[in-house]
């Protein structure tokens, strides 16, 4: 007779359970496909930044270049063309 | 858009030839050392970042320790990208603590706070106790069971310091123990407080630099190259750095956003395994070197007097180095700097395998 | 066909190369900030889910206020007992309505403006009709949307 009691007072204690666990939090997008937007855009910002870096080694190269002819400094009173 | 019209509205009105000049005139060092001075900018680009970053979360987020928690939930599960901000400024903050840590310890062994820089150096500390504390304010406004815990510990740990620590914990606490009240004067502290003094002191901090030029390290005062424009070499090198950097604060931001704990319960009990921040981490691992009674004293504050006197120490470092105040070598205090490297490395390194 | 002088120089070849890098990199991290804090700006939902019980068993010729994302909804269920949903927004200076039982008409008292029973505007400033939603149930749930809109609701 207390056997089926038991069975069930189980199951209701083990409801009650659910509901005491807190749901986890969901820091990052659950969905794949809002997952696979999310690493492309990564993707995107880096070759944003890795393309940023080379034109600027580039200027950087450039600099240098000039520099080492001397012919960096804007001479003051240099006159206009017009 | 017409370049040359817009710059001669300016030229009328004020000097641009003297403030170009003054640019184009800073120089910085050439050395073997001289990458070590990326450091101190890119601490600059990440706490900028981190402003920013911190400017966008506060839009959203509710200061009361009833709707703090979930507030952040809803910046993160309902708002349009609002789980990158918050990863972003959490990370941030961590990459933040990490590069001053690197560029604290750089000028230390390079031995950058010799006269006539000790202004520097003092600035500079008190900016790396600020920026714990940002650390510290920020983690807390999270109000989650770790956060919570955390800040019990550090102001109880605060409390203990000789003489001044009631009056500490008193204050950080806003009351006997951590309440709502705490929250409120943290975020105080994180929003409005401490990014006015950092704007003030970082701005001073830079002025000096400017003033003195950069520090060569002793050993490199001969053997300097030519030293380079900082307009536009060093600048488009900063530059590349600050990129690199934020790639990679972004990618540590989508690939492992934070999580979220559950809410904070003052009457619930410190959960399992708790743990500061990293940067605490040297200080707990510190304080269970101790024994809790050594020579009829309590442990824990012979403890803090201690590590108090190391702080101390450390920041009146330019006054203690007389060897190189002078202009000389003065490897001992080389060997004190490593000292304090190492000990700290090793303690963090420690408290988290543990 | 070899070219005996450049088009552009280096200098200006360079700057705009990274001139335009830039903006773009930039641009594209403000669109980021920018979204972020203008979150939903007008932004109503496609559908609201609501408990059937709350509000199939109020009484004829009332009305009850739901949440519609942020603005007032209206659950009517007219004298001869057929209901109707709409949106409890004036259509002249978006102020809240009101249902005036005794009238059978909705009222606004911003600028003394009436609805009809069907959300027509009759009298005063008012110039277009309230906004009247689709209802649907799903098991114990009520379901009011835009009209038009597919209602699929996630499976719990």
């Amino acid at each position: 007779m207390s056997h089926p009691v038991l069975v069930v007072l189980f199951f209701l204690i083990q409801a009650t359970a659910l509901f005491a666990e807190e749901p986890k939090v969901e820091v990052f997008a659950a969905a794949p496909y809002d997952r696979h937007i999310i690493y492309q855009a990564l993707v995107f910002f880096w070759v944003g930044i890795i393309g940023l870096i080379i034109i600027i080694t580039m200027k950087l190269r450039e600099i240098k270049r000039i520099q080492n002819m001397g012919i960096d400094k804007e001479e003051k009173d240099a006159p206009f063309l017009d | 858009m017409n370049c040359q019209r817009l710059k001669g509205w300016f030229e009328e009105r004020y000097d641009i030839e003297a403030l170009g000049a003054l640019v184009r005139s800073k120089t910085v060092p050439s050395h073997r050392f001289d990458a070590w001075y990326f450091a101190g900018g890119l601490t600059l680009f990440l706490f900028v970042f981190q402003f920013i970053t911190g400017m966008a979360l506060a839009l959203y987020y509710v200061p009361h320790a009833e709707h703090a928690h979930k507030s952040i939930i809803d910046i993160v599960t309902k708002l349009n990208m609002g789980w990158l901000f918050r990863s972003l400024h959490h990370w941030g903050a961590q990459l933040a603590i990490l590069v001053l840590f690197i560029h604290v310890f750089s000028t230390l062994l390079l031995k950058a706070y010799r006269k006539p820089r000790e202004l520097v150096w003092f600035t500079g500390f008190i900016m790396l106790a600020i920026s714990i504390f940002f650390g510290l304010s920020g983690y807390f406004l999270l109000w989650d069971e770790r956060a919570f815990a955390a800040v019990r510990v550090a102001t109880g740990g605060a409390g203990n310091l000789p003489l001044v620590g009631w009056l500490i914990k008193g204050f950080l606490r806003g009351g006997l123990d951590v309440t709502g009240e705490t929250l409120t004067r943290f975020y105080a502290f994180h929003v409005a407080i401490l990014p006015l003094v950092t704007i003030a002191i970082t701005g001073f901090h830079i002025l000096l630099v400017q003033l003195h030029g950069i520090s060569v390290p002793l050993s490199q005062e001969k053997r300097q190259g030519k030293p380079e424009p900082f307009f536009p070499n060093i600048f488009y090198r900063d530059l590349i750095v600050w990129l690199v950097c934020l790639g990679v604060v972004v990618t540590l931001a989508v690939v492992f956003p934070p999580e979220i704990g559950r809410k904070a319960d003052p009457l619930a009990p410190a959960p399992e395994n708790i743990k500061p921040e990293w940067y605490f981490l040297f200080l707990f691992q510190t304080l269970k070197l101790f024994p809790g009674e050594m020579l009829g004293m309590n442990g824990e504050t012979i403890a803090i007097v201690i590590i108090s006197a190391a702080i101390l120490f450390f920041f009146l470092i330019p006054f203690f180095d007389r060897r190189s105040a002078s202009g000389h070598r003065s490897p001992l205090f080389t060997w004190i700097g490593i000292f304090y490297l190492v000990y700290f490395t090793a303690m963090t390194i420690i408290g988290f395998l543990t | 066909m070899k070219l005996d002088y450049s088009v552009v120089t280096r200098r200006a070849f360079l700057n705009t190369l990274f001139g335009g890098w830039v903006l773009a990199v930039t641009s594209g991290i403000l669109y980021a900030l920018i979204r972020f804090i203008f979150p939903t700006l007008g932004k109503e939902p496609d559908f609201v889910v609501l408990k059937k019980a709350d509000f199939e068993g109020i009484p004829a010729n009332s009305v009850k206020p739901f949440a519609w994302g942020g603005k007032l909804g209206l659950y009517f269920k007219k004298q001869d007992g057929t209901v109707q949903a709409l949106k409890g927004v004036c259509t002249h200076m978006d102020c809240n309505i009101s249902y005036k039982p005794d009238e059978k008409k909705f009222y606004c008292a911003c600028h003394e403006g009436w609805f009809d029973e069907n959300g027509r505007n009759i009298k005063g400033p008012p110039p277009k009709p309230l906004e009247v939603f689709d209802i649907t149930t799903e098991g114990d749930k009520l379901i009011i949307a835009k009209r038009g809109v597919k209602v699929e609701l996630p499976k719990a």
